[in-house]
This record gives C-alpha cells, sequence and structure tokens, in this order.
C-alpha cells in the first residue's frame, strides 16, 4: 500500500499545486515540495528493507479483463531511480522557484514537473509492463509540456514537437515490442517476465520483440540515430533540462535496458546492436558537445554521448560492464544535473550562455565557479571525482571488449570518446571560470542567492563524497542494484580510486592530457570541425515530416475533396449497400402482426408531413421557406409522438425544433435568401435515385420490422424494473439515467464536444479570409432601425419566469411523468433565447453570470460525480439510490440520485445550446456591424428625455 | 345545474368552432395582410375562449374537478398572440415602407400618415445619427 502511497503523491501534488495557482509562489513550491518530501520519506523508510534483498509489492486490480493492473514492486534498481527522480526532483523544485522569472506561471511549471515526476516514478516502480507503458506515454507527454513550457517561444514549440514525436513515436515501438516480449513469455508482470529467460530468447520472435523495444529505448534515451531531439529541447527552461535532460527522462531507455538485461542480454544480436548504437552515439556525441558554444547545448550533447556509454556499457553484456553502467548512471545523474543547473545559474547571472562571450568569471562568482569546476571535472574523468571510477571502469571493460573480431576498435572508440568528452569538459570550465576577465557581460555577474547555488551544491558534495569513499558510499548500493540487474550474484568489483598501472589507467591519462591538449588548439580543430560537410539532423528531420504532412494531405485530399454533396454521396450510397447485404442475407418480408387501423386524424397528420416533405423539397431554393415547411414536419412529428403514447419524445421533439428553428434562423441571417442550384442536372437526377432508394429501404426495413412481434424485446425488462430498480414511473427517464445512465453520460460528453465544435468552427470566422468575408458583407435587404419592439421585450420578461417554472416543473417530475433533464434543459435554454432574440445580444449577455463553456463541464462534473459517487459505496459506476422521504407541508416525497445525474444533462444541455446561440451571433453582430446598444428596447416611454428628441 | 351547464355547454362549443372557421376562412379570403391579420385574431380570442368556457365548465360538473389548464391557456394566449400580430403588422409595415414585394391591395404608400414617425422606421437612436449625418438620407 504505501508503493502505491508513493506512486499517487507526485500527482496529489500535481493538483495540489494547480489548485493553489493563486497563493504565492513560495506556497506552491512548499506544497510541491512538501508532497515530494513525502514520497521521499517514505522510499527511504523503505531502502533498509529493498537493500536487505526483500522485494516489496503492491496490487490493485484495474482492467483485468486485460492483464493491466496497477502492480508495483520495488527492487533495488527501482529504488536507486526512485531516489534519483525524487531526490533531484525535490532540488529542481528548489532551484525552479529561484529560477523562473516573475513572468512566468509557476503554478503550472510545478503542476507539470510533478506530472512528470508522477509518470516517471510509475516507470520505475512499474511490475506490470502495460502499466509501464502508461507512464511511459505520460512522460513523453509531460515532457511535451515542459519543454514547451513558454510558449511563446517558437524554439520551445518546436522543440517540445520534436521531442514529442519522437519519443512518442519510439513509445508506439515500445508499445508493440513490450505485447511480443509479453506474449512470449506468458505474462504481462515484470517479474514473471525477467525469469522467462530461456522462453524469450529461444522464441523466433525474440529478435522482433528486440528491436520494437530498443527503438523505445533508443528514442527515449537520445541515441543515435535519434539523438537530435534533445539538443532543441534545450529550449525548455533549465530546470526542466537538468531534471528530464540530465537525471531522469533520459535514463528511462538505459533503465530500461537494465530493468530487461538478465530476459534480452547475451545474444549476439543484442551486443552488436545496442554496443555498437552505444558506441557510435558515444563518439558522436562528444565531438559535437566539443564544438557547441552554447552551454546547454554543449551539455546536451554531452549527454548523449555519457547515454551512450551507458547504452553500450549494458550492450556488452557482461556481468561486469552491467555494474559499471549502474554506477555511471548513479554518477553521470548527479555530475550532469549539477552541470546543468550550474549553466543555469550563468545563464541568469550573466545574461548569456555562449561560451564564447565567456570567461573569467572565477572572480565574480567564486560559489558557481567551484561548482562548476568540481563537477565539469568529475565529468570530465579526473580523480578525485566520482567520473574518474566509472571512466575508468568503464575503460577496463573496453578493453576485454572484442568487436567482430577486431580487438583495437572498442578500446580506441573509447579512448578517442574520452578524450573528447575531457576536451569539452575542460572546455566548459576554461571558457566559462577561467581566463581573462571581460568588460561586456550583458548583465554585471555575481553569485546568486542560496536557492540557486544550493541544490547543484548538495549534488556536487555527492559528487566529492563518492568520488574520495566509493566503497564506503555507492559501494552497497551498486552491489544490490548489479545483483538485480544481472539477475545473478554480480561479480567481484571493487570501487576505489587506485587499480594499479592496468591499462585502463593509460588510456585515461591519453584520454586527459590530449582532451588538455585539444583545447589547447580548439580553434583550429574548430575550423576542422566546421569545413565537415556533416548532415544537420534537424533539418532531416524537418524534411521527413515535411513528406509526412504532403503525402497524407494528398491522401486526404483525393479522398476528401470538402464537398458535402460528395461526402453525402458515398456516405449513403455505402449505407444502402450495407442494407441490401443485410436484407440479402436475412429475411425481408412484411411479418404477419396486427396493425392499428388509422383514424381520420391519423391520415391527415400523415398527409400533413407528407406535403411538408414534398414542400421543403419543392421550395429548396427559398431558405427561410424551407425552414418553415421543416418545422412543419417537426411539429407533425411531435404531434405524431403524442398520439402514439410518447409523451417524452413528443416534450423533447417541440423543444429540440424550437431550438434549431431560432439557431437557424439566426445562421440564415447572413446567408443569401435564395440557394441557386450548384449540381448539375444529371447529379441531381443521380441524388434523386439514392435517395428514392435510400428512403424507399428505409420505409420498407421499419415496415418489415413494426410488423413483426418483437422477439423477447429489452423493453419488457425496463418496464418490469423502473420502479422496484430504478424508483421511477416514467420508463423512458429511468432508462435514460439509471439503466442506461452510461450511454446518456456519454451522450452529454458528445453534445459538449459538438458545442465546442461549433466554437472552434465559427471562432476561425472572424479572422482570415472568412473574417474579410463577414466584414464586406452587405445586408441583402433593408434592415428596420428597431430591432427589438417593445411589446416584444415587454413579453419576453412575462414569459421568462413562467418558462423557468415550466422547466423545473418538467425538471422535477422527470422520473416519474414525462420530463427530465435533457427536456428542462432545453426549455431553460428556449426561455433565455428568448430573451436574447428580443432583448438584443449584448444586453442579455451582460446580465450572464456563468461562462458557458464552464456550464458545459459543471454539467459533465456532475454527472460524472453522480457516477463516480456509487462506486465510495462499493457499487459499480453509475448506481443510482433512491429513497422516499417524509416533510411537513410537502409531504411523500422521493429523492434519487438519478436527480444529481440529470442536473449535469440540463446543465450541459444549457450550456451547448447557448454557446452555440452566442458564436452564431457574434459572427452575425460582426457582419451587420451593429453598434453599441445600452437599452433593451429602441423606444421605451419611460425614457421620456429621449422622446422629446 | 347539469342541465343548465349541459345547455351552455351545447351552446359554447359550436359558437366556438363557428368563431374558429371564420377567423380561418377570413385569413384565406381577405385581400391584404393587414385585413387578414383580423381573421386569426377572431379564432384565438372569441372562438378558443368559447370552446374554453365551455370546457371549464364541463370538468367540475361532469368529472367532479376543478381543471387550471384552460387559465394557463387563456393567459399564454393573452400574452403571445398580441405580439405575434404586432410583429407580423410590423415586419409587413417594414417590408412596405421599404418597397419590398408590396402587395397593390394593401395600398399602404398612400395610407401610411407619415412614414418618419413610425417605430419600424425610425428610433430615436436613428433619429439622432441622422440628424448628425444629414447628407445621408
Amino acid at each position: 500500500m504505501d508503493l502505491l502511497l508513493i506512486s499517487v503523491l507526485p500527482f496529489l501534488g500535481a493538483l495540489a499545486v494547480s489548485l493553489a495557482a493563486r497563493w504565492t509562489r513560495t506556497a506552491q513550491a512548499i506544497i510541491a515540495g512538501g508532497f515530494t518530501l513525502a514520497a521521499v520519506l517514505l522510499l527511504v523508510s523503505k531502502a533498509p528493507a529493498v537493500l536487505g534483498g526483500q522485494v516489496i509489492g503492491s496490487r490493485l486490480e484495474w482492467i483485468p479483463a486485460l492483464g493491466l493492473n496497477v502492480e508495483y514492486f520495488l527492487d533495488p534498481l527501482g529504488l536507486m531511480f526512485a531516489g534519483l527522480i525524487l531526490g533531484i526532483g525535490l532540488l529542481i523544485i528548489i532551484y525552479a522557484t529561484f529560477y523562473l522569472s516573475a513572468a512566468d506561471c509557476s503554478a503550472r511549471f510545478l503542476a507539470f514537473l510533478m506530472l512528470f515526476m508522477g509518470a516517471m516514478l510509475g516507470i520505475v516502480i512499474s511490475d506490470n509492463i502495460l502499466l509501464l507503458l502508461v507512464f511511459w506515454e505520460m512522460t513523453s507527454l509531460s515532457s511535451f509540456l515542459l519543454i514547451g513550457f513558454w510558449r511563446h517561444l517558437p524554439e520551445g514549440r518546436q522543440g517540445a514537437r520534436m521531442a514529442l514525436a519522437v519519443t512518442g513515436g519510439g513509445g508506439l515501438a515500445l508499445i508493440a515490442g513490450m505485447l511480443v516480449l509479453g506474449n512470449i513469455a506468458g505474462s504481462y508482470q515484470l517479474t514473471e517476465i525477467l525469469i522467462a529467460r530461456e522462453a524469450i530468447q529461444t522464441s523466433p520472435l525474440y529478435p522482433v520483440a528486440l528491436v520494437l523495444i530498443l527503438i523505445g529505448c533508443f528514442t527515449k534515451s537520445a541515441q543515435f540515430p535519434f539523438h537530435f531531439w534533445l539538443p532543441q529541447a534545450m529550449a525548455a527552461p533549465t530546470p526542466v533540462s537538468a531534471y528530464l535532460h540530465s537525471a531522469t527522462m533520459v535514463k528511462a531507455g538505459v533503465f530500461l535496458l537494465a530493468r530487461l538485461w538478465p530476459v534480452l542480454a547475451g545474444t549476439d544480436l543484442w551486443f552488436y546492436l545496442v554496443a555498437t548504437t552505444g558506441l557510435v552515439t558515444m563518439l558522436l556525441g562528444a565531438a559535437i558537445a566539443l564544438f557547441k558554444d552554447d552551454l546547454k547545448a554543449l551539455l546536451a550533447y554531452s549527454t548523449i554521448s555519457h547515454l551512450g556509454l551507458l547504452t553500450m556499457l549494458f550492450g556488452f553484456g557482461t556481468p561486469m560492464a552491467a555494474v559499471v553502467g549502474v554506477f555511471h548512471i548513479l554518477n553521470h545523474a548527479t555530475f550532469k544535473a549539477a552541470l546543468f543547473m550550474n549553466a543555469g545559474i550563468v545563464d541568469h547571472e550573466v545574461g548569456t550562455r555562449d561560451a564564447r562571450r565567456l570567461g573569467g568569471l572565477v572572480h565574480l562568482m567564486p560559489i558557481a565557479a567551484t561548482l562548476g569546476t568540481i563537477a565539469g571535472l568529475s565529468m570530465a574523468g579526473l580523480p578525485p571525482f566520482n567520473g574518474f571510477l566509472s571512466k575508468e571502469m568503464m575503460l577496463e571493460e573496453a578493453t576485454h571488449t572484442v568487436w567482430g573480431g577486431l580487438e583495437w576498435l572498442v578500446p580506441v572508440i573509447a579512448t578517442v570518446a574520452a578524450l573528447l568528452s575531457a576536451a569539452y569538459s575542460f572546455r566548459y570550465v576554461a571558457h566559462v571560470y577561467f581566463g581573462p576577465r571581460r568588460d561586456d557581460y550583458p548583465k554585471a555577474p555575481h553569485d546568486p542567492g542560496i536557492g540557486l547555488w544550493g541544490p547543484p551544491a548538495v549534488l556536487v558534495v555527492l559528487v566529492v563524497l563518492i568520488g574520495l569513499f566509493p566503497a564506503a558510499t555507492a559501494g552497497p548500493l551498486v552491489q544490490e542494484v548489479s545483483g538485480v540487474v544481472i539477475g545473478a550474484e554480480p561479480p567481484y568489483f571493487a570501487l576505489k580510486m587506485w587499480h594499479g598501472f592496468t591499462p585502463a589507467l593509460i588510456m585515461s591519462i591519453v584520454a586527459v592530457l590530449g582532451g588538455a591538449l585539444l583545447l589547447w588548439r580548439h580553434g583550429s580543430a574548430e575550423r576542422i570541425w566546421r569545413a565537415l560537410p556533416l548532415p544537420v539532423a534537424k533539418n532531416m528531420f524537418d524534411r521527413f515530416t515535411a513528406l509526412l504532412v504532403t503525402t497524407s494531405r494528398t491522401i486526404t485530399d483525393a479522398i476528401d475533396t470538402g464537398s458535402l454533396q460528395r461526402s453525402l454521396f458515398v456516405f449513403f450510397l455505402v449505407a444502402i449497400g450495407l442494407g441490401i447485404e443485410g436484407m440479402s442475407a436475412g429475411e425481408y418480408a412484411a411479418g404477419a402482426r396486427d396493425t392499428i387501423p388509422a383514424s381520420s386524424i391519423d391520415v391527415i397528420a400523415w398527409l400533413a408531413l407528407v406535403g411538408g416533405t414534398v414542400a421543403v423539397m419543392v421550395s429548396q431554393q427559398h431558405r427561410f421557406l424551407t425552414l418553415v415547411y421543416i418545422s412543419v414536419v417537426g411539429l407533425v412529428v411531435s404531434l405524431g409522438f403524442i398520439h402514439l403514447s410518447a409523451p417524452d419524445l413528443a416534450l423533447t421533439q417541440i423543444s429540440v425544433e424550437v431550438v434549431t428553428i431560432l439557431l437557424l434562423l439566426l445562421a440564415l441571417n447572413l446567408l443569401p435568401k435564395r440557394a441557386w442550384p450548384t449540381s448539375s442536372r444529371t447529379r441531381r437526377i443521380r441524388d434523386a435515385v439514392l435517395a428514392v432508394i435510400g428512403g424507399g429501404g428505409v420505409g420498407w426495413l421499419s415496415w418489415a420490422v413494426m410488423t413483426r412481434q418483437p422477439n423477447d424485446p429489452i423493453s419488457a425488462f425496463h418496464w418490469a424494473q423502473a420502479k422496484p430498480g430504478g424508483g421511477g414511473t416514467n420508463v423512458v427517464n429511468v432508462t435514460l439515467v439509471d439503466f442506461r445512465g452510461f450511454d446518456t453520460f456519454g451522450e452529454i460528453i458528445v453534445l459538449g464536444i459538438a458545442a465546442l465544435g461549433i466554437f472552434a468552427l465559427l471562432e476561425t470566422a472572424a479572422r482570415g479570409a472568412s473574417g474579410r468575408r463577414l466584414l464586406a458583407w452587405k445586408p441583402d435587404l433593408i434592415r428596420s432601425p428597431e430591432r427589438h419592439p417593445m411589446m416584444l421585450v415587454v413579453g419576453s420578461r412575462l414569459i421568462l419566469p413562467m418558462a423557468i417554472v415550466v422547466g423545473l416543473y418538467l425538471f422535477l417530475r422527470g422520473h416519474n411523468l414525462p420530463g427530465g433533464g435533457f427536456i428542462a434543459g432545453l426549455v431553460f435554454s428556449i426561455a433565455m433565447l428568448i430573451q436574447y432574440m428580443a432583448s438584443g445580444f449584448e444586453w442579455a449577455e451582460k446580465r450572464r453570470r456563468i461562462e458557458r463553456h464552464a456550464l458545459i463541464t459543471l454539467g459533465i462534473l456532475t454527472a460524472a460525480a453522480t457516477g463516480l459517487g456509487s462506486l465510495v459505496f462499493g457499487e459499480p459506476f453509475l448506481t443510482s439510490a433512491f429513497g422516499y422521504f417524509h416533510l411537513p407541508l410537502i409531504g411523500e416525497f422521493e429523492l434519487a440520485t438519478a436527480l444529481l445525474f440529470d442536473i449535469g444533462v440540463a446543465l450541459t444541455v444549457i450550456g451547448a445550446v447557448m454557446l452555440a446561440l452566442s458564436q452564431l451571433s457574434n459572427v452575425a453582430q460582426r457582419a451587420e456591424k451593429i453598434e453599441h446598444v445600452e437599452h433593451p428596447m429602441d423606444i421605451d416611454p419611460s425614457r421620456t428625455t429621449e422622446t422629446n428628441l | 345545474m347539469e342541465r343548465v351547464a349541459e345547455i351552455l355547454i351545447t351552446i359554447l362549443i359550436p359558437v366556438g368552432g363557428a368563431f374558429a372557421l371564420i377567423g380561418s376562412w377570413g385569413l384565406v379570403r381577405l385581400p391584404s395582410l393587414m385585413t387578414r391579420l383580423h381573421g386569426p385574431t377572431k379564432a384565438t380570442t372569441l372562438g378558443v375562449g368559447s370552446i374554453l368556457i365551455a370546457s371549464m365548465l364541463y370538468f367540475p360538473v361532469y368529472e367532479g374537478r376543478f381543471s387550471a389548464h384552460e387559465l394557463l391557456i387563456t393567459l399564454f394566449l393573452f400574452i403571445t398572440a398580441p405580439i405575434t400580430a404586432n410583429m407580423i403588422a410590423k415586419a409587413h409595415l417594414h417590408r412596405q415602407g421599404s418597397g419590398i414585394d408590396p402587395n397593390p391591395a394593401d395600398e399602404m404608400p398612400e395610407g401610411l400618415p407619415d412614414p418618419t414617425n413610425w417605430a419600424t422606421f425610425r428610433t430615436n437612436a436613428s433619429r439622432r445619427s441622422d440628424a448628425q449625418h444629414p447628407d445621408e438620407n
């Protein structure tokens, strides 16, 4: 249960921080930090048991049918990563609070950061690979939000998009790979997969699973050739870079390599894929990093290089290399996060992070200089810092590795990469802090407050401590974690500074001296580098995405020309085809059920219906006339519902009819009064044939269905259970809010989306070409200056309270008599529509108190909360409860939770109608260039001074 | 008592029906829109009114319960019918005055006393803006 709590704490923190958006920044940081600290303490309390060999697990069923359950387990590997995520997360929260400028919304930033922290934590403690995938995608999404945090910067947006495309795309491959892996192992539970090594490596699907999983890991961990997104992601605020792009997210791929090491590693395929990729990435990243002037870009490429190093170590497939990998994960996280924060300090205090404009800061910023130098030298691999230890061990492993029969290849490349790495680390230190003092810094540099240098200082202390006393500080952890990664007792290793005169030491000395030499001749090296014809990965990516976009656009345009006639034609053609197919397979003759005799009133109504429909067709060129005939059809249909004993449907139909006609009138206002035919004659004949076949088919189908006895209809159950099960006698309403409550819930969401769709579509009407068209629009009829006549305004005022009472009445009785939330919502909407219509949009709008979008949200949330409420009582979602109560004066009455659900329905309906109305009115107002009016009536006798004018 | 009610109801229903028929007849037959507006007015007031009264007599006497529906119907009719007629007349005046599809039977342009004094054509606001920009007219 504690693990569940740990995993939920960051998400709760995100929620709490976003709720505290109006509070001070310090308060928000305390909230975020408090939640993180709580998670850290919980984790620490588990650490002794976990390091003692105990695996803590927790389990909660989510979707057992899919094998997707909330299963967590904490072993030493998970513990190390969780510690890094939470610990560095805590430091970053403190750092970010002081780093962000006053204009940045810190609540949003911290909420995103906590979301990311929760997702990342989920990856490392998931015991279920499906759950792991969910968290994996969540890290991609939350990092997208964090990278693009400065939305106003185009680089931020582009970087975020690229990161999402690459890591999200890799995530898709990972999903496929994990599913294959799970199927081979016969379980989605990680602990069970980890013991199925034999089955997995002998399976013919092993290469497929391996390649797909590796794509996921390599994209996330920025391995060549997917490395290009990481430098672009540096557009993020520096705390994000320090957290995501050095210590946590980019390590997710490496984590997965380590996690699946016992079952995937050890084959030739693994070695050549993983070790080679790592080797190439390590070399390439280090080389590019040396020639980057932007400090963050330098650090980004150096991160790529170090991730390549880790990948290579895990790719070697030997237990000892895995031990080194684990150790280096720890070391890299400490010095790299510290360096990123250090670069952030320089950027923050000096105003630039361009290495060419820096230098000589050691006297101006002694604290930052000390911290940056120590972390930088650790990255260079100099004793007595932790970077030296793991690099030394890495070189030692490299000398034992034979690549394709070539014994010298891996050691030589590793040495060259180490040399380059030393060179760029020296460059970071030398070109920022040492050298002559300059007099053209953008700002006057000075050391920042402890809020900024404190967090990296903590990490730098670790760098030194691990470097000086490796066996005492990191030894036990590395021992336990390596045991998990290897899946067996790790080989003997000694974390110490001095191993004697080994080949690794000589390689290390070569690397450091060579690095120093390279930095000395940096200028000429840079000229050679610039002359090299190197492809730019970002341009290639941009070209590739552009190609994808053009291709998909070509295909879309070929299928969908934008012509509604064409789409409808295809749609109906397919529907008719399916209908013919269905009818030819089954029975389609009329049934034997007795028909109801048609009274003369029925015949008249039927004639009116047919007449109305024919009139719509005949008058289709006159839009307003068509609307009148359409309303005739709607009216007859609602009368038909009353006649056939469906009062609920009739009420709904008539109110929908009113709302639609009113909104359509508003829309038609701007269209030409006549619609000239746009299709050719042959096409109209074709459409007519299609329409006759479709209509005839539906008619025949209805006839065939209605002349049969229903075969065990579900309505019998609804009839029987409405009162005892749902507590209402109105079967239609009980069905809507109870039996099929989930459907209704989905429908109000669809309604909300549709309203937002109207909003979005018409929102663009004011801009661009359509906006210009609107501005150029001239009314085709002369408008009366008296737009809001007194009688109409006064009458509508009288109607308002009555309509509200009717709506309330329909709403309250809905459960037992015709009515309900949907109808009531429509009646309320009509009551308000009338006000808007009579008194003018502007005047009525001023008296509106609630945001329309909020109304829709409120409605859906109310319905959802009602549904979720039943979970509290251990019942399934949307189980309704009802009871009978007695109050003096009022008497016996019933209260049902369905009523709350119905409130949600009504609110959503009102919000949707009002949103459509306001958007249409906005467009109309813009088009008609209506002046501002203050009064609801154009002529008002009570404003006597004006009438005397 | 029942007998009296019965007689009243038997009279009221045909009278209501007759007015409704006459109103509809007038709607079809009368030549211009303004005259045609009179038809439905008779149908809604006298025609529907008589039938509502008949209904109000019938239910207490024969069914033994008082019904308020008729009062509500009356109320709604009294609010909506005049507004509808007013709006139709206004729209008609506007179209006639602006010269949009005039019906010769209306003979309106001559019939109007002074178009500038009708709210449909002029409001205070538009009058004021005319005073500021007299050239536009």
